[in-house]
């Protein structure tokens, strides 16, 4: 076993490494975070605009203007979220390759707005705001890659203006990214002219139709849920954060999904999609962290006997309440032990299969879209998530399932650290370290 | 004074371990600077470190990290899995220490 184990993780360390530091995915993952306290700003005055009863209590005209009121803040943040992805993503590459963040930042901006249409319906000078959202992240993500790296590439030929000393420096860098910045914004002039004459009309018809539709709907099934969940948890059986590695793959389709849940909820529509960013944030993260671990607790609390585990549930309880668990998996521990394996693996898929045949019946609303931190405490988390009280209850649920299965396993292990305890050949004191 | 920066994915679960390692650096009396920060931050806040601690569950950042370390000269290291299980701040500060030493 532990020779499988020593070739599992030479195999996984690698990969996850990769995975983490691929320079695309990382400026990736960093362009969301760059965008995120606006997505969060955007998200909790929808929730405010759409609380529930609301409109019974004041009235239907009262609530209308109270949600017009509202509006801008989501209208100004979430709906164009693309946006400003695609200057996080640009300037985060750009940074990586030592360049001026900044410019690369809104070079990438130029470059798709440049590639986006500028009419609607027949009115000249207008940007839809659909293509700067959910629908445009994708040619916002690929134009921010090629946008940053043709930046890079022209000035690191040194196609630059040379500007004689004694000029002010802010003055010389503003000259100096200008020819890179017009040879980049140029070859997306061009792009955008040839798409024209195609049958697609625009490239962000093209690579909608072509990437970003076949990639979402394998994303929102559940095959590829199951595989991603999947994925999280072996790679945090071996002490790798999961998370991190594998968001950095499905982020962008599952905030896409999440995007386009949205749109719909505010426009008082069906929610397409079951599985977007809140079904694993809310429902499987946010149930005490990877793993939904504060169902451990709870069995840790009410089986607990031997001393390791009653310290360990002191330790863990308080930052599990925010999804914190690495005091758990590594403290249970969970890595690497052989007994934690199955429930560990097994809890999140049932559970993800599970609450996606609730959702799919419509007993409980799939997740608005709206972004719930993932620091929010379970219940309160799956409610926000889904706008309902249904949505707390199914974390409830979950959370009972994921007890029920880890039960036979908490049990077994508690009672070797018992035996070992009361045998005197174990620490007793968890503070010294065994 | 030593100045001892811990780094995990999000600087959540290491802040955890600062607080701990705080009241150890105290009750030694000692003049310790001790926080916590998101993977990517390290590799600036490691100029005014002396020692760089990674969460295990990041541990494949170690070879980053330490490829940075060579211009600050510090040392880094991954913490024990157990300790960090078991939010061991004195347990974890010793090995600070002992490694700021060498």
């Amino acid at each position: 076993m532990n020779k499988f184990m020593q070739v599992l993780e030479n195999v996984l360390l690698p990969v996850a490494d990769k995975l983490n530091n691929n320079r695309y995915l990382t400026a990736l993952r960093d362009g969301f975070m760059v965008a995120l306290p606006l997505i969060i700003f955007g998200s909790i005055f929808v929730v405010l605009a759409n609380l529930p009863f609301l409109d019974k209590l004041i009235g239907k005209d009262a609530y209308s203007a109270y949600q017009s009121a509202l509006g801008p803040a989501s209208a100004a943040t979430l709906t164009i979220m693309g946006l400003f992805v695609i200057i996080g993503i640009g300037s985060k590459l750009t940074e990586h390759y030592g360049g001026e963040s900044l410019y690369g930042g809104v070079a990438a901006l130029a470059a798709f707005l440049i590639l986006t249409p500028q009419t609607f319906e027949g009115v000249n000078g207008v940007i839809p705001t659909s293509s700067l959202g959910a629908q445009g992240m994708f040619v916002g993500i690929l134009t921010a890659f090629i946008a940053a790296e043709l930046y890079r590439f022209f000035t690191q030929r040194g196609w630059t203006l040379k500007i004689p000393n004694g000029v002010p420096d802010a003055v010389a860098r503003s000259f100096s990214a200008l020819i890179p910045i017009t040879l980049t914004l140029s070859t997306f002039l061009i792009v955008r002219v040839i798409f024209e004459y195609l049958p697609y009309g625009s490239v962000q018809n093209f690579v909608y139709d072509v990437v970003q539709a076949p990639l979402t709907s394998l994303g929102s099934g559940l095959p590829a849920t199951i595989v991603a969940v999947l994925l999280i948890q072996v790679f945090w059986f071996f002490g790798l954060h999961g998370q991190i590695i594998v968001n950095s793959v499905f982020d962008p389709i599952w905030y896409a999904l999440a995007n386009e849940n949205l749109q719909a909820f505010q426009a008082g529509e069906e929610l397409p999609h079951i599985v977007s960013k809140q079904f694993i944030d809310s429902f499987i993260v946010g149930m005490g962290g990877s793993g939904m671990t504060l169902a451990v607790i709870l069995g840790i609390f009410i089986i607990g006997k031997s001393r390791q585990m009653k310290e360990l549930g002191k330790i863990g309880a308080p930052a599990g309440l925010f999804n914190v668990n690495e005091p758990i998996i590594f403290g249970l521990p969970i890595i690497m032990n052989p007994l934690a394996f199955i429930p560990w693996l097994l809890a999140p898929v049932i559970v993800a299969v599970f609450t996606y045949f609730v959702m799919a019946t419509g007993i409980v609303p799939p997740p608005t879209g709206v972004i719930v931190p993932w620091t929010t405490p379970t219940i309160l988390n799956g409610a926000l998530a889904t706008n309902s009280w249904q949505g707390g209850v199914l974390q409830a649920v979950n959370i009972f399932i994921v007890f029920t299965i880890w039960w036979p396993f908490l049990r077994i292990m508690d009672k070797q650290y018992y035996e070992l305890e009361r045998s005197g050949e174990g620490s007793t004191d968890i503070n010294k370290s065994a | 004074m030593v100045r001892i920066l811990l780094a995990c994915s999000a600087g959540m679960s290491t802040s955890l371990l600062v607080s701990k390692m705080k009241e150890a650096a105290e009750s030694k009396g000692m003049d310790a600077e001790i926080w916590a920060v998101a993977q990517d931050k390290a590799f600036v806040d490691m100029e005014r470190a002396d020692v760089l601690l990674i969460g295990p569950q990041m541990r494949f950042m170690k070879r980053k990290y330490e490829e940075k370390a060579k211009d600050s000269g510090i040392p880094v290291d991954t913490i024990d899995p157990v300790s960090y299980g078991r939010v061991d701040g004195k347990a974890v500060l010793e090995k600070a220490l002992d490694l700021i030493k060498k």
